[in-house]
This record gives C-alpha cells, structure tokens and sequence, in this order.
C-alpha cells in the first residue's frame, strides 16, 4: 500500500477539447466508506455473532467472544477500504482489491456499455453512490466503485458515457464536464441540463397496476415470508398475534381469500411505490437513455446509445387483461441476472407505454402494427403441449378413482382443469407472432408472460434452427436470433421451415445466398448485399 | 408481408471425419459405464430386491446398446459444416437437430479443442463464439489437420474485422 499514496484529490476536470477521460492516480474510494464498510461488515456477520451470543448464554463460561468478535468484524471493514484503490490510465480503469489476495479489475473505457449509480439509504445520507461499470454482458466484466461521492460518481458516469462518442467534444458539455455542483448537489430535482429531454415521468395512478404483475406478487410474498418468519419469533409469547391468528381462522373462507387479495395487493404497492417512486427516464442529445428511480434505494442508470439494440414490451396476463404493459430496453452490457436496470417503463397503461415505445424505436410497423401468425401446426402444438398433460392426469386419476374407491373430488376438478388448458393454449397461440420491418425484426410468445421483442436488424449476429423430432414430423422449427443484447437470444417459435428460411434471408440476403439450395439458387440472384455486417 | 418465400438452405457441404463414429461411441459407453455403476452399487448394498435390480438391469441395457448403436451413426449422418469467406455453417444433432450460422464478421473467438477421447482417434473439435452467449457454433470430430486449418482460415477473418461485433 505505502508504494501507491492516496492522490490528494487532483480535481483535474476533463479536457472539453478533446473529450477525452482525464488520466487519474491511484485513489481511494471515499473516505466516508470507512463507516459504511465496517457496518456492512457486520450486518454480514451478524448471524455468527448471535449464533456466538446464543450459544454463550446456555454456557457458563466468562470470555465474552462477541466482544473480540465485533473490532476484528470493523479492522476488517477499514482493511478493505485501505486495500481498495481504483485508476484511470492509459485507456482504462483499473480497480484493485485485496490485501493477500490481491484483484485487479480492468475496464477498456472505449468499451463501457452502461453506468448505474445506486445509492442505498445509508449511502443517501452520507451522499454517496455506488458506481457499476459494465463494458459486456457477463457479471464479469462489471466493475464496482463501492462508493464515492454523487457527484464524483456522476462526473466519472457522464465522461466514461460521453467519451465513447468523439462528436460530444464539439457539444456545450451536456451533462458531463465542467461539474455545476450545486446542481448536482440535489438528486430529487436533478439537473436537466441543455438537451436532455425528459420522455416519461412515473403517474402515481399507475401503482393500479402493481397487484397485477408477478414482480409485485413476489415481492408481496417475499415480505410475508419475512414478515411471518419475524412473528413466529415473537408469537409463542404474544397474545394479540395468536388471538388475530385464530380470528382470521374462524372466518368465513371467502373472507379469508378477500383478506389475502388486500393484503398482497397492499404489499405489491408498496413494492412499486419503493421500487419506480420518481421514475424518470431522460435522453440526451447524442441519445444516451437514463433513468432514476427510487424512493428509499435511489438508483440511476445511463445506457449508452450505441448499444442499445431494441426494446421489449411485456405483457404478463393480469396486466394485458387491464390494459397495460411495461418496457424494457434491449442493450448489450446490461446483465441479465441483475435484473431491474433494464425498465425503460414501469408497468403503465398501453397507450403511454406504446408511445413512449415510438420515441424510442420510431418504427410504427415494429412497435404496434400487426404480426404474422404461425400457422396450423404452431397451433396444435401449443394445443398437445397443454392438453396431453391434462389428459394423462385425467385418465390416471380416473383409473384410480375406480381402482381403489376414491373420492369423486379427486376428478372433478379436472373438466375445468381441462377447460383451463384449452384456453391458454388457445391465448399462447394468439401471442405468437413475428414481422420483419426494413429495421427490427419483431418477436411475440406467451401467455402468462407475453412479450413482444423489437430488435433491430444489426443486433442479429447469427441464427440458429433448431428442430425437435416432432418439429421435424410437423414441418416447423424454432428460429433462434442470437445477439449480443438483453437475453442474448430471441426466438421464433414453432415458424414453417421455409418461413424460416425467408426471415433470414430477409435480414442476412447475402447469408441466405451463399447457402441456398441449388434448385432455387436461380430465383433471386441480385439480392441486396452487407445488411448484417456493419 | 412481402418476403420471398420459396427459398431453402442447403446442408452445410462437408462431412465430419468417419472416425468421429468410433469417437462418439466410445464417449456414450463412458456415460452408460456410468449407469452400470450405479446399479452394481446398487447391487452390492441392496441385496433384498433382486427383482428390481433384474428389470431396471435389462432396460438399462436395451437402452444402452441402442444409444451406444444407433446415436454415433444417426449423429454422422446428420452432423455437416461448411465454412465459407463470409459465414459458418453447422448443422448438429440427432434426435434434436440444429443449425447454426454466424457471419465471420461477427466471430469474436475461435478455440481449437481436443478432448482425451478425441486424441485417441486424432480429431479435434473447433468452437466458434460470437459476442452472443447464446451462439457458439462448434463443428465436432473433424481430422486434426483439417480442424487447425479451418481455425486459421477463421482466426485471419477474425482478426481482419474490426469493431466489437454486438
């Protein structure tokens, strides 16, 4: 550590001239984290050191190892502060970590994709944020700043983004450069500097729609489970909770049903509340998409333009049923598994959804104009996938009824059951879809979970078809795009083969041409040439 | 919608080495030897239900034999590659088929692989990956000598294109 001193703040503000990333010593992180890491620390810990504490208290032993336990716990958190310096030099940012298992990140500033700040509520109050640099897809290439000050990290966000297009030198410094402070100083109001434009500002009507999407079912069932974990430490001893508990079982059941509805519906407002409060989304004059939400947890991210390569709607059933959707953006650098940075729209009635969708993706035939339908046999497909199980659970069940005299309850559920499975088969037919426009290439699947993908043509860097034996007997395959972004794959299901065939050659002519078969190599000769290579 | 419809790829023109047959034989008996010892486990242990062991024994085998017969030769059949200037071309699979092509432009890297079953009968197998998790094109059980040609040829397309290929 002693050959590597901490820079006395060089606040050498970029170059405007050139846009380049000013070169940057060895730092620190901010000094501030000397309270949040220890803190951190030992949340971590907390369950050893009560698993320590309860074990004691049956012992009778005197040596209070809790009490060596917690200053080793915060020597640990200062260590890590001391041992974690990060730079930029010579095109990169290099971050090193550890004191006998030394890490070093690095990042090539040319590649960062997208920059998220996220502040939790420890980090508001001592104004700072969390800074993830991620220049691919994979949780490896992302490169963490835990923490600096909110306005360093938006200073580094806004020269890491901008730097990326050369063409931002000649602009006024839009929201990077020369820092205003006291702008920055307020998040909640934030700057709208020269060409941001802001695009959608979350309505509070719009938590309506919270109960209605499986993230804020789960997020509503994970606080109960959190919750009724707590209660049952408390409950053996508490009156008010067993006496509640047996209130709530003498009720009638549909009572019972009434107050869960209200409950997680309660619950999944409160999620959305915590989650999208001042949602906002901002794009600014060379394009880069931002966002910022949060009410306890503030979190912004900044994707840059140049590698974002579509949008996806989603349309969960309970949502599509009430008319709304929510909007995701397809970006490469954005990984997958940290799900949440991706929202370009919180779920949202359809028309601001699809209207926002056409700002972004000015191409109406890919955002709302119809798809193709796939056919027959996607159709019977979707109908034995859903169908067959059923019937084999009917015909067993009823089998058994006679065998051995069980219940008729045990069956008669399954007609509706039955019922069920026609229908969905039936919907997840009806979103299945597709379209090629000059630009996108439009994908819609499912039911319960519907999406429509618009991705565009150049983010389609290779194809797969892939065929099962039943697709083969069926005549019909599933036509995979791969790319670099969102999900890394979006796939056609159940297309024709030849249908297939057309959508690639479609989007990659030259691709189709230099495979096609023979008997029809004749027809189309003069296909258009290099729409996939860039 | 106006695409041109009547348009069909061709299989991908090369086969895969004749070897490869032997290749994949050999690497099915390792994961049916894997079977056979959990039932001989099984054996050892559970001395009481003999009749158990005889049945699921006898399905074992006929689906091994059949696995270890029929899947290397379907998959030859099946298995082609083709590569050009500007693309690659595979085409996988036995039960479940597949194929994959991903422009040169966009191939980021190329690894040449030969696994211990593989170098007992001289093949090599080249993985092809695109800046896409999803889409690595590989060509299995081709002759050494043709494999690390086919890598040079796609290293030098590589290295000629510039950008990152998203």
């Amino acid at each position: 550590m002693s050959e590597h001193p901490p820079e006395p703040e060089p606040e050498s503000g970029p170059d405007p001239a050139s846009g380049r990333v000013p070169e940057l010593g060895w730092r620190r992180l901010d000094a501030r984290m000397l309270l949040i890491h220890p803190l951190e620390t030992l949340i971590r810990a907390l369950p050893a050191v009560l698993a320590i504490f309860l074990a004691r208290t049956g012992s009778d032993s005197n040596e209070r190892w809790e009490l060596i336990a917690v200053p080793v716990i915060l020597a640990f958190g200062v260590l890590r502060w001391v041992t974690t310096r990060y730079r930029i030099q010579g095109g990169q940012i290099e971050l090193r970590r550890g004191l006998l298992n030394k890490q070093t990140t690095t990042a090539r500033l040319d590649k960062v994709r997208t920059v998220d700040l996220t502040a939790k509520v420890y980090h508001r109050v001592l104004g700072l944020a969390k800074v993830e640099i991620s220049t691919g897809s994979s949780a490896k290439e992302r490169l963490v700043l835990d923490s600096l000050r909110v306005e360093q990290g938006r200073r580094l966000r806004a020269e890491l983004l901008h730097r990326v297009d050369p063409a931002v030198a000649a602009l006024p410094a839009p929201t990077g450069a020369p820092v205003d402070a006291t702008a920055l100083d307020d998040p909640a109001s934030g700057p709208l500097t020269g060409g941001d434009v802001e695009l959608l500002r979350l309505d509070l009507g719009w938590v309506r729609y919270a109960p209605l999407t499986l993230t804020g079912l789960a997020s509503a069932v994970a606080i109960i489970g959190f919750a009724s974990q707590g209660l049952r430490a408390i409950g053996d001893e508490n009156d008010t909770v067993e006496s509640g508990a047996r209130w709530v079982a003498e009720l009638e059941w549909w009572t019972d049903l009434l107050l869960v509805v209200v409950v997680v519906s309660a619950l999944a407002v409160v999620a959305y509340v915590l989650t999208f409060w001042g949602f906002r989304l901002t794009r600014n004059q060379l394009g880069s998409l931002h966002t910022r939400r949060g009410l306890l947890t503030k979190r912004e991210t900044s994707i840059d333009h140049a590698r974002v390569r579509g949008i996806r709607f989603d349309e969960p059933l309970g949502l599509r049923l009430a008319g709304g959707r929510r909007l995701k953006v397809v970006t490469t650098g954005l990984s997958h598994e940290r799900g949440g940075s991706d929202w370009l729209c919180p779920p949202a009635p359809a028309a601001v959804v699809t209207g926002l969708a056409r700002t972004i993706v000015p191409d109406e035939d890919a955002v709302a104009g119809s798809l193709q339908q796939h056919g027959p046999a996607a159709r019977r497909r979707r109908l034995t996938r859903t169908v067959v199980p059923v019937l084999v659970l009917l015909v067993v069940l009823t089998g058994a009824t006679l065998a051995w005299s069980w219940p008729l309850a045990v069956v008669a559920p399954l007609p509706i059951l039955l019922l069920a499975a026609v229908a969905l088969a039936r919907d997840r037919y009806a979103g299945l879809g597709h379209r090629v426009t000059p630009d996108h290439l439009v994908a819609r699947e499912g039911s319960l979970d519907r999406r429509r993908v618009v991705l565009d043509r150049s983010g389609v860097i290779g194809w797969k078809i892939e065929q099962s034996f039943f697709q083969r007997r069926a005549g019909v395959a599933t036509l995979v795009a791969t790319t670099a972004a969102g999900q890394q794959h979006y796939d056609l299901v159940d297309v024709p083969l030849e249908r297939a065939y057309a959508v690639i050659g479609e989007i990659n002519p030259d691709l189709l041409a230099e495979f096609r078969a023979p008997d029809c190599a004749s027809d189309t000769s003069g296909s258009p040439q290099g729409s996939d290579a860039q | 919608m106006d695409l041109p419809d009547q348009q069909a790829l061709r299989e991908p023109s090369q086969r895969v080495s004749p070897r490869a047959v032997r290749m994949w034989t050999v690497e099915a008996l390792f994961s049916v030897a894997w079977l056979f010892g959990g039932l001989a486990v099984w054996w050892f242990l559970d001395t009481d239900s003999r009749t158990a062991q005889w049945v699921v024994g006898a399905i074992l085998l006929v689906f091994s034999v059949g696995y270890v017969w029929i899947m290397p030769r379907w998959r030859f059949r099946v298995h082609r590659w083709e590569a050009t200037s500007y693309a690659i071309y595979t085409q996988t699979g036995w039960i479940r088929q597949e194929r994959r092509i991903a422009p040169l432009s966009r191939v980021q890297t190329v690894d040449l692989e030969r696994g211990p079953v593989a170098q007992l009968f001289k093949l090599a197998s080249v993985t092809v990956t695109t800046a896409s998790a999803a889409g690595p094109v590989k060509v299995h059980g081709l002759e050494r000598a043709v494999a690390e040609e086919l890598v040079e040829g796609l290293t030098a397309a590589a290295v000629a294109e510039k950008g990152d290929a998203t």
